[in-house]
């Protein structure tokens, strides 16, 4: 057990210095293409399928803290701000970018792995890394940035939007305390922590796409459940830590969340 | 003395393989079993032998190589054959074209030309063989596809294994065409057949 997790940390750590290294290939035209399609299927593709959602998400959490909490304006748009710009926004989009991409990626990986397709790419003289896990990484981490992007936007947007049909206040009054309390760290910290989700999402789920437990076709599934329940505590993991380090210790603690 | 493009030994407790094949030559080889093939394609793609293997490339010895020379003398080798596959989820133009997308050389062009031209030789229309994914192209196609990649490299060694594995009786007339595209473009090449039938 503890041998094979310090395998994992080992791969986890190479992977990510060899994406980083290798970061000025991207350009090369068979990698950017393979970028493109990875940002196209991670994040257009997905885009759609959440709108309702997103909107659904904000509207919800303030119904509920509202019945809960009895809250007023004030304390509807700090929930607003706090948990769904701040933690479910991009929690949500890497879910979503876990469920979709990450089964399709470490799938696809496992699969070229035990047909021999990597190592059909190796004697045609294609470095793995670069073909295959930076445009991978690279695509994942900017399409979650962006959804993430989309789904707070979504959020918050249902939020104002639908919410005074629930309390007593107006999408003016709503959107102006939004915007008081609203602070360009927030934008930072968001797409910060998605490229992180992104990366920490795809290096998973790549990793563990490149290194089946044996190369038959029953390792397929194998893999698959391993990166994705490996991608989800690794998000919860950066997500904890991430929140911490910025608004615990960073700094002395002088970026402090403005509400 | 002939120069010889490979020299392959492997002693089991089974059996004993012995390959030589000279330079510039066609040669036949005849493996006692599917193991045995394999092993020695992917020494000769690997360009590294394993233990209890001897494997000579161009002349040389490849114990000693090192990595980039062990590179550079795979780059003079090529293969048809079901361990060098086409990848998957690519159209079969873009299984061609992706080593010199990626390594830069040749150019495009010429590589869209030089896929015209076999495909022509084979009578196959080159808009509708390029845009299918492999699982849509038959077994000849296939291996047509991985032929043209390998072509685009001039392999100066050019390995066909298996090659009339899964070909109807019609299409094994064409296998021979495999031969006469490589010798088009590579006059001095060497020509190796390797499979595991026993000659009648």
């Amino acid at each position: 057990m503890l041998p094979q997790a310090l395998r994992e940390v080992e791969g986890g750590v190479k992977l990510s210095l060899n994406v980083a290294v290798r970061l000025p290939k991207l350009v090369r035209p068979p990698i950017f293409e393979s970028f493109l399609r990875q940002v196209y299927f991670t994040g257009v593709t997905a885009a759609t399928g959440v709108i309702l959602r997103a909107c659904a998400l904000g509207v919800i959490i303030i119904a509920v803290m509202m019945n809960m909490l009895d809250a007023d304006v004030d304390l509807a748009v700090k929930i607003l701000l706090l948990l769904v710009f701040r933690e479910l926004g991009p929690l949500a989009a890497a879910v979503v970018v876990i469920l979709r991409t990450g089964t399709a990626v470490s799938a696809e990986m496992a699969i070229m792995r035990v047909s021999g397709q990597t190592r059909a790419l190796r004697y045609l003289g294609i470095d793995l890394y670069d073909y295959l896990v930076l445009p991978r990484v690279a695509g994942i981490m900017l399409a979650t940035a962006a959804l993430t992007f989309y789904v707070q936007f979504l959020a918050v947007l249902g939020g104002l939007v639908l919410s005074p049909f629930i309390i007593e206040a107006s999408f003016d009054e709503l959107t102006g305390r939004f915007f008081d309390l609203f602070t360009p760290v927030d934008c930072y910290y968001s797409v910060v922590k998605s490229l992180l989700f992104g990366f920490v999402v795809a290096a998973s789920c790549c990793w563990h796409g490149l290194n089946p437990p044996d190369l038959t076709q029953n390792a397929v599934p194998k893999v698959v459940t391993k990166a994705v329940m490996q991608s989800m505590m690794l998000v919860l993991a950066v997500n904890a830590v991430f929140a911490y380090l910025v608004f615990g210790i960073l700094f002395f603690g002088l970026i402090k969340a403005n509400v | 003395m002939t120069d010889l493009a490979l020299r392959y030994s492997r002693r089991t407790p089974r059996h004993e393989v012995q390959v030589s094949v000279p330079q510039g030559a066609v040669t036949h080889v005849h493996l006692p079993d599917d193991d045995a093939k394999a092993h020695l394609v992917t020494a000769m793609l690997k360009a590294r032998a394993e233990p209890g293997e001897e494997l000579e490339l161009f002349g040389e010895s490849t114990a000693g190589l090192g990595m980039r020379q062990r590179e550079k003398v795979r780059g003079r080798i090529g293969a048809v054959s079901p361990i060098v596959g086409l990848i998957t989820n690519l159209n079969a133009w873009e299984n061609i074209s992706l080593p010199a997308a990626y390594h830069g050389a040749p150019p495009l062009p010429e590589v869209a030309q030089l896929a015209h031209d076999v495909l022509a030789a084979f009578g196959a229309e080159p808009r509708y063989f390029f845009a299918r994914v492999p699982d849509e192209l038959g077994t000849l196609e296939r291996k047509i596809a991985s032929f043209i990649r390998l072509l685009v490299a001039a392999p100066e060694l050019m390995v066909f294994d298996a090659l009339e594995d899964g070909l109807s009786y019609a299409e094994c007339r064409y296998a021979a065409r495999f031969e006469a595209e490589y010798r088009a473009r590579q006059p001095q090449g060497t020509v190796l057949y390797v499979d595991t039938k026993e000659e009648s």
